[in-house]
């Protein structure tokens, strides 16, 4: 068993980052762009050498027209990332709940990732943690997770 | 000036002449064109010189089977056009039928069916999706408001869960779901079906309505007099998404090429198009405040150039078109993609000058539209002119310049056509299925076939009820129902129909039982049927068998339609419907038929009322089980389908409506896919919830005189109704000569359907109806 | 005086149209009032927010427009005591700007209107609320009957409520559930909720009793010809079921 992290963005233009983009402008946050991407972590008990083939298979999660996938080596946000997941799911297993399984996959969390950058380049800490406190998640139901 | 010939030092051309034909089709296929070599030549030789590189693209997509229906059109005109019920026929991106009359007012209803197959295979939510709002544009630029959806859908085997059809199936749901719940449009009808001829090419079929008085109806023309008016751009920024989507449409599904493919991927945003709808509802009020006609049309294949071409050459005019000042998303795009690339959620106006200014105001300021999306706005973007030419300028140069009504005149491919006469005719010494099964074991096979089967787990993800018209939602009859205009009595029904089991044996009468069963659904619920709109969705044209198929099917259509007195007021064509291996989806002329009803206290629904009252059967049993779901599951498909007979047909019509209208009628339906049983069980379980009514029948041998099968009999497919009354013998004595009309049972005060041999328990047969398409709409 | 009534259309909003015409029928002098227009939003006595897909649910339903500017008025308007009512979107909007159950701080939402379960997806379907304090909890309900029953359309992808066990408790023990699902009969059971909402809850209403969000749409359900089985008189434009809240909501407006 083998955890495997990917990221999935969207190739086409992705509307939820332009709008979290605008709204964060207008919180006057300084931020010139953002990148969203869903992270999973699957628990694969399959083959790494056919992972990213099994994934593309299943193709809700990743569908090459649409999407870019990324292997991500560490399972932490990167400088100026938030993860955001749901805390209120009992079993955590987000696969599950697609309904459409991975071959070799047991199940799989799902997180969504907010790249946030300034002029300079990846958005600061503080940037990050005021961004999530007034826009990206609703701490009722949602825990942020920043490096 | 403006027209002068592009510089042929300055701009990249196309090169045509001196290149043989294995030479051109070459450069053709490296450029990603379909034009064939023929064409290309015509082109060059019309042009009296090489086309640019954008006027080949532009013709590219101007003279693809999708714009310019060159394989289609000639054969579309056999189908009936006109009558009383007719306000615009089918000139325009969507005809408008005559609804009735409230408050001295004319009332229209808008109606618009396309399709959007091909992107939806490669990308179920976005294709679906952007289907939806291209529909919902082509009813929207009549000048009137958007009122209801319906969605035909034809997918593949759903049942392997890691399959691409399931995929496909699930994605285009979602895509449709997430579009038009977003922009508040409920969907109100529409049916599924799934085959295994679908697994490769899934057919995503979209039919909209909309409302509006016919002295508000815009024209998709420059108006008269509009020399000098400005031509106006409304909506999302320009981009690449969508490049070489008119094309793409119009080639063969082939997997390899899905890659190729991704530069069609159209992005949909109902988000920005909810804003746009309401903005353009305001300049409709501010036009008609002010009394200004003005043209207007949205933008689908060929993009900014095909709108704005046909828009000023069906005015008479040609057009002048700055691609400098459109707005679009990234500042490096060529011109070619800004001219006929397809974006979505644009529109078109045509507008005087004078108002130009307050249009551009409400869309930009009122409602925000740059705060909405990237670069999105309304902006001037040329000019109509006299001259008869379309010019495109980019830069400072001139890369289009060509007679205006060499790209949207009409152009026809003459294809090869098998005969009627040849066309494959079913063994008629199959008539009779042999009777394998009884009926207890079949009837839950039956309610559990995957297109008897209840499709609640699919539009149960649809909002049928935004807007609050809504009077019967999906699931209630095989129509819906709303009362769209506040206040006043007037009720539209919208039903469609279009069963691919019996494309595949005939598609000649398959195309009848498209209409038949269309109109006999809206009939159900109390409504005058008004007319029709048709998607034919078809194989390669090139390919003689397909093309037959899809000129028989129009041969049907048109054949019903003037029987039933249901004229065609708008309609799609979708050609090329197959896997690369060159298997054709089944014949699927795909029909919507929309009804009036003067006043929605008449409306019928499909639930039981009451206990004890009587139940009938309108029409005639047949033996015919070609193309019936039990056939099928008794391995016996490929028996003939059931011959219509028309004129009975019309009498049964006309009685239901006037037994509505006198309030006769408790519940109906019309029996389509599972026969008699299916239908009388959907209206026990539509009263479930409130009332708890079961059915008993008589022995079909007494209602059909012996002379058609008991299997044939409960399940066959040949058309009719069920209906509940109380007052059986008003019902018998106001039903004329030429209406068959039996007695064939009663409602119950208990959850069972008894027959004279068997029974049931209505819970089970529930069970056995809802579960299935649980499994793929979890 | 005929109450002015302001139907708060974001960008997004797609139920404004019959909003305004129930509101309407209910005596009251309701109009659209667009974004754009926020500044005119202190003219009026009370607000609805109505559903819709208010900058389409990104980031999460009603987060956005929580932090519209317009909302600034509407956050001003309720800490004044007038009355808001929203519905579906205009509820998950109310709860982002932490107004209801209003636990917590402004725009510090201590609950959701989230994912639905146990499949997280839209769903369209016919249901009954019934009112779960006492009537005289909200100015907005004080007209209704204890355990007022009326239909309604769930049509929400995001309408489940969620929050921590803590927040949960606050919200019964501070009398905040305002509406459950329930069967026709009245009875209220788990089968009655469409999307596996926390509580059973349909609706919640914030300390003071002067904003009320309702998740379901009594507004899709509120003429006769909108429920043709169940016909309450013969005449099918007349205005029933639904209606009967927002008759409640003018009746406050009209004594105030």
């Amino acid at each position: 068993m083998t955890m495997r992290c990917v990221a999935i963005r969207l190739k086409i233009p992705d509307n939820q980052a332009y709008t979290a983009l605008t709204t964060l402008q207008r919180l006057n946050l300084e931020v010139a762009r953002v990148d969203r991407a869903e992270i999973w972590v699957l628990n694969d008990a399959g083959e790494a050498a056919d992972f990213l083939a099994r994934v593309e298979r299943n193709e809700t999660l990743f569908n090459p027209n649409k999407h870019v996938l990324h292997v991500l080596e560490e399972r932490v946000p990167r400088e100026g990332e938030v993860w955001i997941e749901e805390m209120d799911q009992d079993d955590g297993d987000d696969l599950r709940r697609l309904g459409r399984p991975v071959a070799g996959v047991i199940g799989g969390k799902r997180y969504i990732g907010w790249r946030l950058f300034d002029d300079g380049g990846a958005a600061p800490r503080t940037t990050v943690m005021q961004a999530v406190e007034q826009l990206l998640c609703n701490p009722a139901i949602e825990r942020a997770i920043i490096r | 000036m403006l027209s002068r010939p592009p510089s042929s030092r300055t701009l990249r051309s196309f090169r045509v002449n001196g290149l043989d034909d294995v030479e051109l089709a070459q450069a053709a296929a490296r450029a990603g064109l379909a034009l064939r070599v023929d064409e290309l030549r015509r082109i060059a030789a019309q042009l009296g010189r090489d086309p640019t590189i954008v006027e080949v693209h532009a013709f590219d997509a101007q003279w693809s089977e999708h714009c310019s229906y060159k394989s289609s059109r000639h054969h579309l005109r056999k189908l009936p056009t006109e009558g009383p019920t007719v306000m615009q026929g089918p000139a325009e991106d969507a005809g408008i039928l005559h609804l009735g009359e409230w408050n001295g007012e004319r009332y229209g209803v808008v109606i618009a069916h396309e399709s959007h197959n091909h992107p939806s295979q490669v990308v179920p939510y976005e294709g679906a999706a952007t289907g939806v709002g291209g529909i919902v544009r082509d009813v929207l630029c009549m000048g009137a408001e958007v009122i209801a959806l319906a969605d035909p859908l034809r997918f593949g085997r759903v049942e392997d869960s890691q399959s691409h059809a399931r995929y496909v199936a699930q994605g285009a749901v979602d895509g449709i779901s997430a579009y038009g719940n977003a922009i508040g449009v409920p969907n109100i009808a529409g049916d599924v079906y799934f085959d295994e001829r679908f697994d490769d090419n899934c057919l995503v079929n979209v039919v909209a309505l909309g409302i509006l008085k016919e002295n508000e109806i815009i024209h998709s023309a420059a108006p008269p007099g509009a020399a000098g008016w400005d031509i106006v751009l409304v909506g999302k920024a320009t981009d690449r998404s969508g490049f070489g989507g008119a094309a793409f449409s119009s080639v063969t599904l082939d997997e390899a090429d899905e890659e190729a493919n991704k530069g069609a991927v159209q992005v949909p945003d109902p988000f920005l198009k909810n804003v746009i709808m309401r903005a353009t509802y305001a300049v409709f009020r501010f036009l008609r405040e002010n009394n200004v006609t003005a043209g207007f049309k949205d933008l689908g294949a060929g993009g900014i150039m095909g709108c704005t071409a046909e828009l000023c050459s069906s005015g008479g005019y040609g057009a002048i078109v700055d691609l400098d000042d459109v707005n679009t998303a990234v500042d490096d795009l060529p011109p070619e993609v800004i001219a006929v690339g397809e974006t979505q959620e644009r529109l078109c106006w045509i507008l005087p000058g004078e108002v130009t200014a307050a249009v551009l105001s409400i869309y930009n300021q009122e409602f925000s539209l740059p705060a909405i999306a990237h670069r999105a706005c309304a902006t001037v973007i040329g000019a109509v002119q006299n001259e008869k030419r379309y010019v495109l300028r980019f830069g400072s140069e001139i890369v289009m310049d060509v007679p205006i009504d060499l790209l949207t005149g009409t152009i026809r491919d003459e294809l090869p056509v098998r005969p009627m006469s040849e066309r494959k005719v079913t063994d008629p010494a199959r008539r009779y299925v042999v009777a394998s099964e009884s009926v207890p074991t079949l009837l839950p096979k039956v309610f559990s076939h995957r297109d008897v089967c209840s499709r609640e787990p699919l539009y149960v993800r649809y909002d049928g009820v935004v807007r609050g018209t809504t009077v019967i939602p999906r699931g209630h009859s095989g129509a819906g129902v709303i009362a769209p205009v506040p206040g006043c009595p007037l009720g539209v029904a919208l039903g469609v129909a279009g069963n691919p089991r019996f494309g595949k044996v005939d598609p000649f009468l398959a195309a009848q039982y498209a209409v038949l069963c269309a109109v006999q659904k809206v009939a159900a619920v109390g409504a005058r049927p008004l007319g029709l709109t048709d998607c034919l969705n078809f194989g390669n044209p090139q390919n003689i068998g397909h093309y037959s198929e899809f000129v028989h099917a129009i041969d049907g259509l048109s054949i019903a339609a003037r029987a039933l007195g249901t004229p065609y007021v708008s309609g799609n064509v979708s050609l090329y419907n197959e896997s690369s291996a060159g298997n054709a989806i089944p014949a699927s002329p795909i029909v919507a038929c929309a009804g009036a009803l003067d006043d929605v206290a008449a409306v019928v629904t499909g639930g039981f009322k009451r206990p004890g009252s009587a139940l009938f059967l309108v029409g005639a049993p047949q033996n015919a089980a070609g193309g019936a779901v039990f056939a099928e599951l008794l391995d016996q498909t490929g028996g003939p389908l059931p011959p219509i007979d028309f004129e009975a047909v019309n009498a049964e019509l006309a009685f239901l409506r006037a037994a509505a209208d006198a309030r006769l009628i408790l519940a109906a339906r019309a029996i389509g896919e599972g026969g008699v049983l299916a239908a009388t069980c959907m209206m026990a379980f539509g009263s479930m919830e409130q009332f708890a009514i079961g059915a008993q029948l008589t022995d079909p041998q007494d209602w059909t005189g012996g002379v058609v099968g008991e299997l044939e009999a409960y399940f066959g497919e040949w058309g009719g109704f069920v209906v509940e009354t109380a007052q059986p013998d008003v019902l018998q004595r106001i039903a004329g000569k030429g209406v068959r009309l039996t007695q064939i049972g009663r409602t119950l005060a208990e959850r069972s359907l008894r027959l004279h041999d068997a029974w049931f328990d209505l819970r089970d047969l529930a069970v056995a109806w809802r579960s299935p398409l649980a499994q793929v709409y979890p | 005086m005929i109450p002015k009534v302001a139907v708060v259309v974001f960008p997004g909003t797609n139920s404004e149209t019959e909003t305004v015409r129930i509101c309407r029928d209910v005596g009251l002098d309701a109009q659209a009032l667009h974004w754009t227009h926020a500044s005119r939003i202190p003219e009026f006595d009370a607000y609805v927010l109505p559903g819709g897909f208010a900058y389409e649910d990104r980031i999460r339903a009603g987060a956005v427009p929580a932090h519209d500017p317009l909302m600034d008025y509407v956050i001003d308007a309720a800490e004044r005591g007038k009355l808001i009512l929203g519905i579906c979107n205009g509820a998950q909007i109310l709860l982002e700007a932490g107004l209801v159950p209003g636990t917590g701080a402004v725009r510090r939402p201590t609950a959701a209107f989230t994912y639905n379960g146990p499949v997280p997806h839209f769903v369209c379907r016919h249901v009954y609320l019934k009112l779960a304090v006492d009537p005289q909890r909200s100015p907005i309900t004080a007209a209704l009957p204890a355990d007022a029953l009326f239909p309604a359309w769930a049509a929400h992808g995001q309408g489940r409520l969620a929050a921590s066990d803590e927040h949960l408790r606050e919200i019964e023990q501070g009398a905040h559930l305002a509406f459950v699902y329930a069967h026709a009969d009245g009875r209220v059971d788990d089968a009655a909720v469409p999307n596996a909402s926390a509580l059973r809850c349909a609706g919640l209403v914030n300390r003071q009793g002067n904003v009320l969000a309702i998740m379901p749409h009594p507004e899709r359900d509120a003429w006769n010809y909108n429920h043709p089985d169940r016909r309450e008189s013969e005449d099918m434009l007349a205005p029933s079921g639904g209606v009967r809240i927002f008759a409640a909501f003018a009746k406050a407006l009209f004594s105030t």
